[in-house]
């Protein structure tokens, strides 16, 4: 459980806020690039971190994330033009670049400077790995690019999805650091998802329901072991990394890709959930790729025109009682993507966590909340720079490996929780 | 019309919600394996806890033991230095948590685990201070923890185990 007052500091990540002033201080995904294709495409809105703002990319390729809003009548910027270096109100046809410049007033005089004297806010947005992102901190505080390993890896090498989820940043995020409930919700689909299927460690994962944990603190956030009984004194662990705040990863199976997400806030009742597949020495086949398209793996299939899942709270996640009873899905829903978003969307928009009932098994999610709450207080107190932000905490892997039951996996698997460039990933 | 699953996950449905417990404490006995963990675990008990209690294990683990004549009664102190009878505070609990510091002898662990494993109680293992030692070290003291812990958690500093004591409403 967590007191009132500490479920509000980490689920309050508004301007302002500790959480808030944390999350910052990191690049944060805000788009696909194919959201915005080609120079002078139409601007798309976002809202990040309960910030409402508009991207657009000029006409020499130029990108900008700037304040959704008009200066002069506060017209939404989505209905503006994209031309000639620059945006303009539909309006009266006030002009912004991409920084949030007004470069034209038209019924002022040019030689009256005026527009010099209006500027939107903007922030810096830049491509990387096939998604856009955004730095909203402090301008003198801005970390170098994105170091985490499927956004550096050949664009044919990955697959990268992302999914509106209607709950606060946390719940979501602590399902991605909750290893113990695979073995449960996502059963069928370790027989039956064509990314999945046909891994030995989905055998190890099947034969014991009861893995044994051990949560180790990392430079940028948490090791999360779980570990199974394997054959002739070995154990089968996953290792779950998760880099602060909002990275998590999910060990590999077999020869299948590396998959992991990002939770971002979009307000404290919404989240993006991003999804990513990738592999480090291999370009992702026609086959994965289609079924990632399809909704396969942690993917979905989404209602048209948007990156709302197609089965969401307003059809009920399309729950299914027959395939339920039958164990072909474990809670009745689809998908693992949506059997984690239809139970972390049924808590409720913030979950109350003075009435939760945590036990031993769910001090991954304990430990997590701790160094949130002690980064965020360092953070406001002191300016210290939150884990997380280091390029160098972000070369993180996760890893599915046997090791002999007296090897701890921090050392077994030291080599393999690093990512380095054409090193295959650790797997079974 | 909306959906039954969008109509009960909205803000305005959650004041509905039952506002009664949803459950009793647990009881959870926090034992200190070592010296150094001793003063952690006995700052800790000064707190205000529901049905925490909290023990040290270290005497009587760095005490010999006469070959066959050891006895479990008597093997625990609590923070006022009275010998407590291992097995019945095991036996009265729902978690053991055993508090060990990096690179310190946590034997204990052993005894103690065996007394959970016979009485079917889960048990945590908690080593602190792990930023200030060498990854020798700190195997040494996970060597003797793991095979007796069904959670084992790594902590750089001791202050997380208020707020794991805290989550877990001991």
């Amino acid at each position: 459980m967590l007191r009132k007052e500490q479920n509000d500091l980490l689920t309050q990540t508004g301007p302002g806020t500790p959480m808030g002033d944390l999350f910052r201080r990191s690049w944060q995904p805000v788009l696909l690039a194919e959201e915005l294709p080609e120079n002078e495409c139409p601007p798309v809105r976002v809202k990040i971190l309960s910030e409402r703002l508009l991207a657009f990319r000029d006409s020499h390729g130029r990108l900008g994330l700037i304040d959704e809003f008009c200066a002069h009548r506060g017209v939404s910027l989505w209905f503006g033009r994209n031309e000639e270096a620059g945006l303009r109100c539909p309006y009266h046809g006030w002009k912004y670049d991409v920084t949030g410049q007004c470069i034209d007033v038209p019924s002022e005089p040019v030689e009256s400077g005026y527009c010099q004297k209006i500027k939107l806010k903007s922030y810096p947005l830049i491509e990387k790995g096939g998604v856009l992102w955004a730095y909203l901190g402090p301008p003198d505080k801005k970390p170098p690019e994105p170091s985490y390993e499927f956004a550096t890896v050949p664009e044919k090498h990955r697959f990268v999805s992302k999914r509106w989820q209607e709950s606060n940043w946390l719940q979501a995020m602590e399902g991605g650091i909750d290893s113990s409930h695979v073995s449960f919700l996502h059963r069928g689909d370790l027989h039956n998802d064509p990314l999945f299927k046909g891994a030995r460690g989905n055998q190890y994962n099947l034969g014991d329901a009861r893995p044994v944990f051990e949560v180790v603190e990392s430079p940028g956030g948490l090791y999360i072991g779980a570990r199974r009984n394997a054959e002739n004194g070995h154990y089968y662990w996953r290792i779950t990394p998760w880099v602060m705040p909002a990275f998590t990863m999910i060990a590999p199976r077999g020869n299948h890709s590396v998959h992991g997400h990002f939770w971002v806030p979009i307000d404290d009742q919404n989240c993006w959930t991003w999804s990513f597949d990738y592999h480090p020495i291999r370009e992702l086949d026609a086959a994965e790729v289609q079924a990632m398209r399809d909704g396969k793996g942690i993917h979905v299939t989404y209602v048209q025109g948007s990156f709302r899942p197609s089965a969401n709270k307003d059809n009920d996640y399309l729950m299914d009682r027959k395939a339920q009873k039958e164990g072909r899905y474990y809670s009745g829903i689809a998908g693992i993507a949506m059997q984690d978003a239809s139970l972390q969307e049924s808590m409720g928009p913030i979950i109350d966590r003075t009435k939760e009932n945590l036990v031993s098994t769910d001090n991954g999610i304990i430990m997590a909340r701790h160094r949130l709450m002690r980064a965020a207080k360092a953070l406001a107190e002191k300016g210290i720079t939150p884990p997380g932000v280091d390029p160098e905490h972000q070369k993180v892997r996760s890893v599915a490996i046997v090791l002999p039951h007296d090897v701890p996996y921090k050392e077994g698997a030291k080599e393999a929780l690093i990512a380095k460039p054409g090193v295959a990933p650790a797997s079974v | 019309m909306a959906s039954e699953s969008a109509r009960m996950a909205s803000a305005a449905e959650a004041r509905f919600r039952i506002d009664a417990p949803n459950s009793k404490p647990r009881a959870i006995k926090i034992i200190a394996l070592d010296r150094s963990s001793e003063t952690v675990v006995k700052r800790l008990a000064q707190a205000t806890w529901n049905r925490a209690s909290f023990f040290t294990a270290s005497a009587f683990a760095s005490a010999p033991q006469p070959a066959g004549s050891f006895s479990m009664t008597g093997w625990l102190s609590d923070v006022a230095g009275r010998t407590k009878d291992l097995m019945d505070e095991v036996a009265s609990a729902d978690l053991v948590v055993m508090v060990a510091t990096a690179g310190e002898n946590a034997s204990a662990a052993a005894i103690i685990g065996e007394a959970a494993s016979a009485k079917r109680v889960n048990t945590t293992g908690l080593i602190v201070g792990s930023a200030g030692v060498s990854d020798e070290a700190l195997a040494k003291t996970l060597a003797q923890l793991r095979p007796w812990s069904l959670m084992l958690v790594i902590a750089n500093a001791d202050d997380y185990i208020e707020d794991m004591l805290t989550a877990l409403r001991a």
